[in-house]
């Protein structure tokens, strides 16, 4: 293969605007998925920055024994920050004082703490006048002989600043009261108010020893923290486990997922666009190289120095194109975290080149895949075209083209998204989206053969004969118009409807407060207390039962290979019942028992998966001594980001009845209110308050900064799609004017000209708007419905503008595209097409 | 004629036809479009194929120059029957043997004049491609025009071009398909003084087709071709 006849032909080639249109098409196209991916990465990954500081850290392992140095040796291998602590139950009071105990959650912990978030304590300012004073983040851990309590214990034992407290065989002085701690994650249905000491402490308090349960717990916190996670799982030992935001807060992980969702969708229709431009502009560059190809078989190349040379050439061309679609890419993402600066609360985090290396094969892919048998075709050219240069092209490869063409496409979005779901329904969507564009097309030539078939053709009727007449390229138009205008009206509802519908499943007087340990007897005044402050809220039974056997087998955590499944049958169940199936739950398999039946069991579908159960299996749980056997009966989706009071598993009223129950509530209160939850608790001391208005706010922020960088990421996708739809009009823009030129030398006036090519445009737009439009409302109907899980809004006036955009759209691009051919001397335009 | 079948006697022949026929389906029926014939050019020696539009002048000179295949017959070059080649060794054969002009003037409009004029001595790996090419060029008289891509040089200066291309190769045949078609009258006849001086230097058989007839007085011979048939015929093989 001569490669250096290859590189200058190349350079050679870069001078005509085909060569040219092709190159910017194809970087324009990497340029976009390349940045929208490597953008999406860096703000996922500030997402998870502030999601992880719910655990203090990116990861923690925790174990039920001392955690050896390797640990740390090793996280320090992945450059990770890391700190230790020490974790238990301990009753807690104040030395001088009415004797009160609390159990209290201690937390031993040393320097530096915590890796991600911080203490946050109350301004002196407002303590004086008994308002609540604002956060502020302390930037300190307790020294040897003092501790840090939280408000909740603080009031619950009266302790000041200043006071000694009794922790285990010490009496550490209380030197701060904070409000909240970063590790807020975990469950916080049995949180208990938290003390946190120096670890230099831990020995001489005997807190801990053998056989007490404490949890030993080292901290990691770095870039690479999901590279040693990876590393370390294998690793662990019994009694050892890897905890992460995602598994202990499932409406974390929902947002966090949803999120990824989104952007991702942002990725997968940057790469619809390029797929339309690089169609569209390949066509134009595969036919000149027609010309090329047959001088060079005239000059004596053989079929195979060809083939080589021009598929030599167009790799080369790729490269290049892709290379410089890579550096757009860079620039591009660089240029979106710089327009979204001040959107986090940090600088975005550095991203791996993952996305841009993606961009770039994703580039290659398309091209080849596209390119080559129309490539080989091109070899195989007859040379007597060089005398006949009106003989068909070769059209050899045909069908291999397609298989290619489409199995490149298809290869490409399935990478491209999120999960294999999603692509195969934008597969489906292409797929369906093609065969409706041909169908469609067909459709309208039949009409317009019909409204032309008159003996003396008006002006329009001309035009619009021109598209019957060209039919094959009218089809590919309509198409990639209608692809792209598809994208386009996708694209703004996805970023109205969805995210809309999506922020609304999280409204602003969502459940932030629960009260625990509710007893029966407490219900009535709990109840009329809220109801004061406007709170009609539902209090739920709830029974802690542990599971014992699956279908009458007995089970332990050795029995499953999961974490999390360890982790459930270690723990203990919350029970609950519920007349109806709750809000925010939908039924997956089954039928909802209530109350019809006794001894039934509706299990939340995940669980259900990890602890490998399904309908008709009984389960036998443990409450305070007495087996409790229950058959699965129903299986629930629920959701979790909705932040009210959720259950896995829900029994009958029958069954909760005769067994040791509390119960629990959630009600809404404004984030600064200090005093309700100390009030409620004064009225019934046995009762736990959490305060889950904190993780609620961080949740809600994730979501208006998702809101908020779509934003910037859709609207370049808008402008990288206006650029493919305008490429779109103007590659076919050289037939046309050739046409157009006959017409005038052939005594065609310019209104006449002018005539012809509206209605052609029109029609063209109209079509594809059309296209467009269905494709739109199918493929948002089902994101909708299958993908993201939201109502489907229906929003016939933004269909409505689309169908009007396009047709106006492609009409201006058309127009102004051809327009000059107007003002050209026929003469001219005919010799530059001869 | 009868010598046809023993090329060493005939060194000297250049180029023969034998009863070439060239038909295309048209439908249900076949049209043919050149009906046997036959004819033999000598080494230096110029043949117009003069004959009205449409009578497979084209036809035939794709088939003489192996640009394209008979239905029966044969062609060969210097003795060698190039009919039965395959596509790349005929590919082959043509590199070197041949040199096109034609009508239209092929040239690659994002080259200029000079990487066009390279083209053929670049597909040969000619190391001297680019000496060689410019060395053309100038004797064209283009040598202020090198750098210019076709669409900023005059119809006359790109068929020069296309000459240069065409004889740059040192092909011993050179086949030119209406070569002055497209041009005003002074310029095609300033086209076609050079080409017969070319072929006079260079000492190429050149095959012209033309529907001009002062032209292929110019020629050492001429065939008339109506409808596919060679219907008169001058000078002597
Ligand atoms: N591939 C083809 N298919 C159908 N008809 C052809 C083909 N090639 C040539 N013809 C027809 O054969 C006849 C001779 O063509 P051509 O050799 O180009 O004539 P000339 O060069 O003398 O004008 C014409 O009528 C032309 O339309
Ligand atoms: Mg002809």
């Amino acid at each position: 293969m001569n490669w250096q006849l290859v590189f200058r032909f190349v350079k050679r080639e870069l001078r005509s605007t085909e060569a040219r249109i092709l190159v910017l098409a194809l970087a324009v196209a990497v340029g976009s998925v390349g940045a929208v991916g490597m953008f999406a990465d860096r703000v996922k990954a500030a997402f998870a920055n502030q999601a992880n500081v719910l655990l203090g850290a990116d990861a923690m392992i925790s174990a039920d024994r001392p955690l050896s140095d390797d640990f740390a040796a090793q996280a320090a291998a992945f450059d990770l920050r890391t700190t230790q602590s020490t974790r238990f139950g301990s009753m807690v009071s104040k030395s001088s004082g009415s004797g009160d105990a609390a159990l209290s959650d201690v937390k031993a912990i040393s320097a530096p703490y915590p890796l991600r978030g911080v203490i946050e304590v109350r301004s002196a300012d407002g303590a004086s006048s008994g308002a609540r004073g604002a956060r502020v983040a302390l930037r300190d851990v307790p020294k040897a002989g003092e501790v840090f309590v939280d408000e909740r214990l603080a009031s619950r034992l009266d302790i000041k600043v200043g006071d000694t407290i009794n922790l285990g065989k010490n009496t550490p002085r209380v030197s701060q009261i904070f409000v909240e701690e970063p590790e807020i994650a975990g469950n916080f249905l049995s949180a208990s108010p938290k003390v946190l000491m120096s670890i230099a402490d831990l020995a001489s308090s005997e807190l801990v020893g053998p056989g007490s349960r404490a949890s030993y717990r080292i901290q990691v916190a770095g870039p690479r923290a999901e590279a040693f996670t990876a590393a370390i799982k294998p690793k662990l030992g019994p009694g050892q486990r890897l905890e992460t935001v995602r598994e202990l807060r499932p409406e974390v992980r929902q947002t966090l997922e949803r999120s990824e969702q989104f952007l991702g969708l942002a990725a997968s229709f940057a790469v619809f666009l390029a797929v339309v431009a690089i169609v569209l502009a390949l066509r134009r560059y595969l036919k000149r190289e027609l010309d090329t190809a047959t001088l060079f078989r005239t000059l004596g190349a053989g079929r195979r120095q060809t083939l080589l040379h021009f598929v030599g050439q167009f790799a080369v061309l790729s490269l290049i194109a892709c290379a410089v679609g890579v550096a757009l890419a860079y620039a591009a993402q660089a240029g979106l975290a710089f327009a979204v600066r001040g959107l986090f609360a940090s600088e975005l985090p550095a991203a791996g080149y993952a996305p841009l290396v993606k961009s770039f094969l994703t580039g290659l892919v398309l091209l080849l895949g596209f390119a080559l048998p129309p490539l080989v075709a091109l070899a195989s050219t007859p040379p007597v075209r060089a005398l006949r240069r009106d003989l068909p092209a070769p059209t050899g490869g045909g069908v291999i083209a397609s298989v290619l063409g489409i199995a490149a496409v298809l290869g490409v979005v399935l990478l491209q998204a999120q999960d294999l779901r999603t692509g195969m329904i934008f597969v489906g969507g292409i797929v369906a989206l093609v065969g409706s564009a041909t169908l469609l097309a067909a459709a309208v030539l039949w009409g317009v053969r019909r409204v032309t078939r008159s003996r003396s053709k008006k002006p329009w009727q001309l035009g619009l004969a021109n598209l019957d007449r060209r039919r094959l390229s009218t089809s590919i138009q309509i198409a990639c118009l209608g692809l792209g205008v598809m994208t386009l009206i996708t694209v703004g509802f996805v970023r109205a409807d969805l995210f809309s519908a999506w922020q609304k499943s999280l409204p602003p007087d969502a459940p932030n407060r629960f009260l625990v340990n509710i007893q029966p007897e407490q219900i009535d005044t709990l109840s009329g207390m809220l109801k004061e402050r406007g709170q009609a809220a539902k209090f739920y039974p709830m029974v802690r039962g542990r599971l014992v056997a699956v279908n009458e087998k007995a089970v332990s955590s050795k029995d499953f290979v999961e974490d999390r499944a360890k982790r459930l049958v270690d723990r203990e169940f919350n029970l609950s019942s519920s007349e109806s199936l709750p809000p925010g739950n939908a039924l997956v398999a089954g039928q909802y028992g209530g109350d019809t039946e006794s001894g039934t069991l509706s299990l939340e579908d995940g669980i259900a998966k990890t602890l490998n159960v399904s309908l008709g299996d009984r389960l036998t749980f443990d409450v305070a001594g007495e087996k409790v056997a229950l058959k699965v009966t129903s299986l629930r989706k629920v959701d979790w980001d909705s932040f009210r009071v959720n259950f896995f598993a829900l029994i009958p009223k029958s069954t909760i009845e005769p067994l040791p129950k509390s119960y629990i509530t959630a009600f809404h209160l404004p984030a600064n209110d200090g005093k309700t939850l100390p009030m409620l608790v004064n009225a019934a001391p046995n009762v736990l308050a959490i305060d889950v208005s904190e993780i609620m706010e961080r949740v809600r922020s994730i979501v208006e900064q998702v809101a908020k960088a779509l934003e910037f990421v859709f609207l370049f996708t808008l402008v990288a799609g206006l650029l493919t739809l305008y490429t779109a009009v103007v590659s076919t823009q050289d037939e046309r004017r050739y046409d157009t030129a006959v017409v005038r030398t052939l005594g065609g006036t310019r209104s006449q000209v002018r005539s012809a090519l509206i209605a052609e445009f029109s029609l063209l737009g109209l079509a594809a708007g059309v296209l467009g439009v269905l494709g739109a409302v199918a493929l948002t109907w089902t994101l909708a419905t299958r993908i993201i899980k939201v109502e489907f809004i229906p929003s016939p006036g933004v269909w409505l503008l689309g169908l009007l955009a396009a047709t106006l759209c492609t009409l201006a691009a058309g127009w102004l595209g051809t327009r000059s051919v107007l003002s050209t001397p026929p003469i001219q335009v005919l010799r530059e097409n001869a | 004629m009868n010598a046809t079948s023993e090329p060493n006697t005939n060194a000297n022949v250049a180029i023969a036809a034998d009863k070439l026929v060239r038909a295309v389906p048209l439908g249900d029926r076949t049209l043919t479009i050149l009906d046997d014939v036959s004819l033999r050019v000598n080494d230096g020696q110029t043949l117009a194929i003069v004959g009205a539009s449409g009578s497979g002048k084209t036809t035939l000179l794709g088939l003489l120059a192996g640009l394209d295949r008979p239905n029966s017959g044969s062609v060969s070059w210097h003795g060698e029957t190039i009919s039965t080649l395959s596509e790349d060794a005929l590919a082959k054969k043509r590199q070197g043997t041949v040199g096109f002009v034609f009508q239209s003037f092929q040239l690659l409009p994002a080259l200029t004049a000079l990487e066009n004029v390279m083209l053929p001595l670049e597909l040969a790996s000619n190391p001297d491609a680019e000496a060689l090419a410019t060395d053309w060029l100038k004797r064209m008289g283009l040598g202020e025009r090198i750098d210019h891509q076709p669409r900023q040089l005059s119809g006359g200066e790109q068929q020069r071009v296309a000459i240069a291309r065409a004889f740059a190769a040192s092909p011993s045949i050179v086949f030119a398909d209406e070569p002055t078609g497209n041009l005003d009258t002074d310029t095609g006849n300033e086209i076609v003084e050079l080409m017969f001086k070319l072929n006079r230097d260079q000492g190429t058989t050149l095959i012209l087709v033309t529907h001009d007839l002062e032209l292929a007085a110019r020629c050492d011979r001429f065939i008339r071709l109506a409808r596919g048939k060679v219907v008169s015929e001058s000078g002597a093989a």
